[in-house]
């Protein structure tokens, strides 16, 4: 098994529009999988389909090695599910709710379960009703968090947190990180709030995947363009295939080169725009080449 | 706390930057021969970053013998061996390079390079708050 999430052209429908329209999604076994689109992308509906909380209307997917839809407790107690909507049962308490989770899970670990109450700064006694959303999120990261999951889900978890509680919940989730071949898949519609944590990015647009790969390979194939033209550049009729939003101003060249070869790529500016000099290839954040492709692609960041 | 500062800058690759501030933090004296170097775990927690980037950067400064595992105690800050001059200026080959590139984007020629460079040389060696004396409120 070398993919912790893998589904097969998965399909849902509501009447006549496809929510979730023939999708094929890996996600490696260890990889901090970034699920990136916009609202209304489809990625609660594939959540919820990979989670067997809803039926596809066709098409299959696996978690941990297990079809969705088998799903049952022997398999969720090795995987924490976290979302934007978490249902609690608002009238406990976190000290109620912890010790109604804890015989559930084989593998509770109770000085994680401490550490997270004090790093969080939960109080355990005021009814979960009482808190804040912020405090909500962390209790339920808290309660699934503390059985060191093999597999993590989240869905937009950062939504409506203020960026002391993100960051506090990004290192509450980094406490489990020991853990050999653990697998994290958070999905956003803000590239921001996982940028320098995702080491895997998928795009989903329009129900299916737009782009799935690994940061390091993203980076490696991305560059940012530029040249120095002497006299006012020109762009050519057909510009290379592999450029995303070339652009020039009077003296200044600029583009987003997608198939990045050292050497080949600066010679295909030099080939392509008369009189470029002083060509230059800048490696990108992840940010940034979301926001190139959703610019281009008119993906909605 | 960590016993150095990194500001992520958009631009530069994340486990780069990690890098620098290290080397910065040994240059400067804030991590000494000998202190305990915080873990993987630990430094991805406080940076909040990926831990394979952190895992990165710290083999990137062992391998640059700026960083040593010592095994049962964990990674701590190594002694500076007896480089030869060259070889310690072959560590920053890349960073000059670098640094000539963007000058000559800038119109500046290389009397302004060495200029600053001497001025950034003082201000670490007198350990001096980065600001410019002229902007000092008097």
């Amino acid at each position: 098994m070398m993919n912790a999430i893998a589904s097969s052209d998965l399909r849902r429908r509501y009447g006549r529009t496809a929510a979730v329209d023939g999708l094929n999604l890996s996600v490696p076994l260890g990889s901090i999988y970034a699920f990136l689109g916009p609202n209304g992308a489809g990625k609660t509906t594939t959540i919820k389909m990979l989670l067997n909380l809803l039926r596809p209307t066709s098409g299959s997917s696996e978690v941990l090695g297990t079809p969705s839809q088998r799903l049952g407790p022997a398999e969720f107690t090795r995987i924490g599910y976290v979302s934007e909507n978490q249902q609690m049962p608002e009238w406990m308490t976190l000290r109620q709710l912890i010790a109604f989770c804890r015989p559930l899970y084989p593998t509770w670990n109770d000085p994680l379960c401490h550490k997270l109450v004090s790093s969080f700064e939960l109080p355990l006694d005021i009814p979960l009703r009482h808190l804040s959303r912020g405090m909500r999120m962390k209790a339920a990261l808290l309660v699934a968090l503390a059985y060191r999951p093999k597999l993590l889900v989240m869905d937009e978890p950062f939504t409506g947190l203020d960026a002391l509680v993100r960051d506090e919940v990004i290192s509450g989730m980094l406490e489990v990180t020991e853990q050999e071949q653990w697998t994290v898949f958070i999905s956003s519609h803000d590239i921001d709030e996982v940028e320098r944590l995702a080491d895997w990015v998928g795009i989903l647009d329009g129900g299916h995947m737009y782009l799935s790969e690994s940061a390091a390979a993203l980076q490696a194939r991305f560059r940012r363009m530029e040249a120095v033209t002497v006299d006012p550049a020109r762009l050519p009729a057909r510009p290379p295939k592999s450029w995303l939003a070339p652009d020039v101003t009077p003296h200044r060249f600029t583009v987003v080169e997608t198939e990045y070869v050292g050497g080949a790529s600066e010679q295909r500016v030099a080939d392509a725009i008369a009189g470029a000099e002083q060509i230059a290839a800048a490696e990108m954040t992840l940010r940034e080449i979301f926001l190139a492709l959703a610019r281009t692609f008119r993906i909605r960041p | 706390m960590l016993p150095f500062d990194v500001k992520f800058k958009p631009g530069a690759p994340a486990y780069e930057q990690v890098v620098y501030a290290v080397k910065k933090a040994v240059i400067t004296g804030a991590l000494k021969p000998g202190d305990p170097f915080p873990s993987v775990r630990a430094l991805s927690q406080e940076l909040r970053i990926n831990p394979n980037t952190v895992q990165k950067a710290v083999a990137t400064l062992c391998e640059e013998s700026l960083l040593r595992v010592r095994p049962g105690i964990g990674t701590v800050v190594a002694e500076l061996g007896p480089a030869s001059r060259a070889d310690k200026a072959a560590l920053l080959r890349d960073e000059v390079e670098r640094l000539v590139v963007e000058a000559r984007k800038l119109h500046l020629d290389s009397a302004d390079i060495i200029e600053a460079v001497r001025e950034h040389w003082a201000r670490l060696a007198s350990d001096q708050p980065a600001y410019d004396e002229r902007y000092r409120v008097k």
